[in-house]
């Protein structure tokens, strides 16, 4: 039984990892409805931010989040406005793919030539700390991190529905052209959301940086599970990325356990087929969403 | 004849041949020197450069200088485009590298059809030489090797050093699942099954892991006495950090060379949790040089030529390599194909000669039979050779 009860709970911490690194992504895909494939990159350049800032200044990793969040919350307002926007009224959708691509290697590839290819690790200060609650057994800076993920996810679900920017931006949306005829400008809209997007990736970045070695091809590691939670929560969908880490997380650490390491993956993807099948848009959307395509 | 024709003609002759004494020889160095594996093959072809700059000062090869042209090797389409760059328009005598077997496997393809000589002096992988190619030689010790002296470690030391016999300890292999991770794997189950060691699990993961909790759980679950794990960086770090900090501590770890051997591993985990844990891979640096002769020699050169200490045992592996290789075609008639081959193939080198200690003689598929890898531990935030006791400079610790 205790077996059991800390595979569950490497699941969550494991799903609360994947939800914080997520929830970003979803807010990007779901509202400018561009696939960002740099997403993974945000997160390597918050993470080196983070322990350059770290190693240099000598501060806690956690103090290094009032530069962190705000530099990345520029890096993705730039990647919008001179990026994705010139490419926005092109014919074919897929042009924004390639230049998120584009993106990443160059991201990945600068990485590799400021940085090296060796592991970079930022100090712990303290977050391994092995914390038991009864038979289960995590690290101190794993239940900052899940802590985190709920109170993101949260504040995100208050400011979309509370505040006129929230709704502006939910607005846009559900129907960019309406939206536009309401006098909302689309395009601050945009900027602002894959700021926002970016700026909780460099919270994530942050909390992760000090459990993690951080290196050129980190961000590659969680991108693919991020765009898996993402599409299985529902595009655009804070909530459902925050259930759909969850299950990933529990699906990968109780295959991992039970079946075996090599079937991890096998597993995580099988069920995320399964539920696509089942429900096409996603466990927590309504509808297949569709204004923005062109008519 | 007039005698001003006759010393125009002279003259001419003598220009022409003293013309052809400068000529040099050229060989191809093909390598990763940009992209993801830049690292490590920039730092394999530096030891290329060393044993060439050497034999060169000591008065080159057949009495010609040797030119290295460098070939990038930045993945395996280019690999394949380099080699023919090489072999055709440059017009090699023969390809010294690679450092990636993926790379090497694809641009020797080029070479064979070619019948230029390759010369593999780093890559690991049994492919390289089991297609049994006519000018491909490898002079590095393989995969099969590191399986073979991880086996050979436990039964003849680690053993007896936890106090248990061979046949008592419960053991777990967990390899990234790539062909580097997967063919190490292998081999070690067939070696371990040979030696009557009871491995109770083999599993695999994806090297671009970010947990590995549930492993280190069935690990711990199984009570496994040792671990063997072929990894790089990443997942090093991860499994040795998650082990300790779920309070696995098995009574001996060893890695199959990739992220085991290098220094940011184990300042990343923390030289209290590495202290202990054991290695396999190329000679590296610490090391008892009687059995390694040159090695200091060759440390210094490195040391000047690119103003501080090599970075890994590849530079090395590849000095010791190319040097031998070259040192016997400098004693042969000329640079032909075949004649490279059958001088290559008489090399007969015993160990305790090179640099990197083990000897050289070619066998079967031209996979020099007497490449070894050494055994290591991490003392102290170092890692130092244990193993075998020729090569050791401290005898293994145990842990408690």
């Amino acid at each position: 039984m205790n077996t059991f009860l800390q595979v569950l709970a490497n699941g969550i911490m494991l799903g609360s990892l994947f939800a914080i690194v997520a929830v970003g992504l979803t807010l990007i895909f779901g509202i400018v409805k561009v696939v960002n494939f740099a997403h993974g990159e945000f997160l390597m350049v918050g993470m080196y931010l983070t322990y350059v800032l770290t190693t240099w200044m000598g501060i806690h990793p956690f103090a290094t989040v009032i530069l962190v969040a705000p530099a990345l919350f520029l890096l993705g307002a730039l990647t919008q406005r001179l990026l994705i926007q010139p490419l926005m009224s092109a014919d074919d959708d897929h042009i924004q793919i390639f230049a998120t691509v584009g993106l990443s290697t160059a991201l990945i590839n600068l990485a590799l030539l400021v940085f090296g290819a060796d592991i970079a690790s930022t100090p712990t200060s303290g977050l391994r700390t092995p914390v038991e609650f009864g038979p289960v057994r995590f690290l101190s800076g794993q239940l900052v991190i899940f802590v985190a993920s709920v109170a993101i996810v949260l504040a995100l679900q208050i400011f979309l529905s509370r505040t006129q920017t929230g709704r502006a931006i939910r607005a846009v949306a559900q129907n960019r052209a309406a939206a536009q005829l309401m006098g909302i400008n689309v395009n601050w809209i945009y900027i602002l959301t894959f700021g926002i997007g970016a700026a909780c990736v460099g919270v994530a970045s942050v909390l992760i940086a000090p459990l993690y070695p951080t290196s050129s091809g980190i961000g590659t590691y969680f991108v693919l599970t991020a765009f898996v939670v993402v599409v299985l929560g529902g595009l655009g969908s804070i909530g459902g990325a925050f259930a759909g880490a969850m299950i990933i997380g529990l699906i990968d650490s109780f295959a991992g356990f039970y079946i075996g390491s090599d079937l991890r993956e096998v597993a995580v993807f099988s069920v995320f087929l399964v539920i696509l099948i089942l429900k096409p848009s996603g466990l927590f959307s309504s509808r297949l969403n569709l204004s923005h395509v062109s008519p | 004849m007039k005698l001003s024709y006759l010393l125009k003609t002279t003259a001419i002759a003598l220009a022409l041949s003293a013309g052809a004494a400068q000529a040099d020889v050229k060989f191809g160095a093909l390598y990763p020197f940009s992209g993801q594996l830049a690292l490590l093959g920039e730092e394999s072809a530096r030891g290329l450069e060393l044993a060439v700059e050497e034999i060169n000062a000591a008065g080159g090869i057949q009495g010609e200088q040797i030119v290295l042209v460098r070939g990038d090797a930045v993945d395996n389409n280019q690999a394949i485009g380099e080699a023919r760059r090489l072999t055709s328009l440059e017009g090699v005598k023969a390809i010294f590298g690679t450092y990636s077997s993926a790379r090497s496997i694809a641009a020797s393809q080029v070479t064979e059809l070619a019948g230029i000589p390759y010369f593999e002096l780093g890559a690991v992988a049994e492919e390289v030489t089991d297609r049994g190619m006519k000018y491909l030689f490898r002079t590095n010790p393989t995969a099969d090797d590191m399986a073979k002296m991880v086996v050979e470690m436990v039964v003849e030391k680690v053993a007896a050093g936890i106090g248990k016999e061979p046949t008592e300890l419960k053991i777990a292999i967990i390899h990234e699942d790539s062909s580097y991770g997967t063919s190490v794997a292998e081999r070690q189950n067939v070696y371990a099954k040979e030696a009557g060691l009871n491995v109770v699990t083999t599993q695999a993961y994806p090297a671009a892991t970010v947990d590995m909790s549930s492993l280190v759980l069935d690990l711990k679950n199984r009570e496994v006495d040792i671990v063997f794990q072929t990894s790089y960086q990443n997942d090093s770090v991860l499994f040795l950090q998650q082990s300790n900090e779920a309070g696995f501590k098995p009574s001996a770890i060893i890695g199959g060379g990739g992220g085991y051997s290098m220094q940011p591993t184990a300042d990343a985990v923390g030289h209290d949790v590495i202290e202990g844990v054991l290695d396999v891979d190329f000679t590296q640096y610490n090391v008892n040089t009687e059995y390694t002769p040159g090695l200091e020699q060759f440390v210094q050169a490195y040391q000047n030529k690119y103003g501080s200490a090599p970075r890994s045992g590849h530079s090395l592996n590849n000095y010791v390599g190319a040097k031998v290789i070259l040192e016997a075609l400098g004693k042969a008639s000329d640079f032909e194909p075949d004649t490279i081959v059958e001088t290559v193939k008489s090399i007969d080198i015993e160990p305790g000669v090179t640099a990197a200690g083990y000897g050289f003689k070619f066998g079967e598929n031209n996979q020099n039979e007497r490449a070894e890898m050494t055994g290591m531990q991490w003392q102290n935030g170092e890692l130092v050779t244990v193993y075998p006791d020729s090569a050791a400079i401290v005898p293994i610790k145990y842990s408690e």
